[in-house]
């Protein structure tokens, strides 16, 4: 078994973190940022891919996505649920070319 | 200074959640400073239930990342805002409400310090306090409350809309 040092600096690691602290925050936080933190979550997932040579062009474009929509969570619901559609139909493009 | 100075520094102030790349240092009497600004705020029977730590070793940063999933950006420095509890039992039943709005004037003072000194900053509320407590050493009888991180900025964000004065402000009676 592998010792925990260095262990901070794992991406995998990262992300178990965000996702269970993620989990605690959310029963008190405001419901819509339940979504929030998938929708970062799934941009540290292609971070992740990426470092691991997984990501596509398209991966990629759905990150750049998220990192210029991600905030309207914190100004304008109705425009971040649009973007959270966009996102899903993009993810559905990629999944439909896909082999 | 004038009122026009003020307004404008409490207007200018923006929540960054996008820093500088290389977390450059923020010098020891800025951080002061806006330490400073913070135990100047007022508080419900001059209880000054307040504690603040300040991080700024960027492994502890970056393990306090780990367990924030609200904290965007790579910050400088983090200053956990942070209520006494047995400070805040000394202002009776509503004592730690109080408090939790003691700490949150002195978080704005210390914003708007930061701002004034050139340095971007953002109040956290999305973080594990157990797990900060637990990577901090805090004891029992501190909560910590906010996150607040600051850093430098390449630019500043755009205002979001703001409700109007005509639509929030009720003169004499709702």
């Amino acid at each position: 078994m592998k010792g925990t040092e260095g262990i901070t600096r794992d991406p995998h690691f990262k992300l178990l973190s965000f996702l269970i602290t993620s989990a605690r925050g959310c029963v008190d936080e405001p419901s819509l940022y339940g979504t929030l933190r998938l929708i970062d979550a799934a941009a540290r997932l292609i971070d992740i891919m990426k470092e691991e040579g997984k990501a596509t062009e398209e991966l990629l474009n759905l990150k750049k996505t998220i990192e210029e929509n991600i905030a309207l969570v914190m100004y304008d619901e109705k425009a971040y649920i649009e973007f959270l559609d966009r996102l899903v139909r993009d993810l559905a493009k990629i999944i439909k070319k896909a082999s | 200074m004038s009122s026009d100075d003020i307004l404008e520094i409490i207007k200018g102030r923006r929540c960054v959640r996008r820093f500088r790349d290389g977390r450059e240092d923020i010098p020891d009497e800025y951080i002061r400073k806006i330490l400073e600004a913070g135990i100047w705020a007022p508080s419900a029977g001059n209880i000054q239930p307040w504690e603040f730590v300040v991080v700024r070793d960027r492994d502890k940063i970056d393990k306090i990342k780990l367990v924030s999933p609200g904290l965007f950006g790579d910050p400088s420095a983090i200053i956990v805002v942070c209520i006494n509890l047995e400070r805040a039992r000394k202002g009776g039943k509503g004592g730690e409400v109080m408090a939790i709005m003691d700490v949150s004037m002195a978080t704005q003072n210390m914003m708007l310090m930061a701002y004034s000194l050139g340095i971007g900053s953002c109040p956290i509320a999305s973080f594990s306090k157990t797990a900060v407590k637990e990577l901090l050493d805090i004891p029992d009888h501190i909560e910590p409350v906010l996150l607040i991180t600051l850093g430098y900025v390449d630019a500043w964000p755009n205002p979001p809309k703001r409700r109007s004065l005509e639509e929030v402000v009720h003169y004499e009676g709702y």
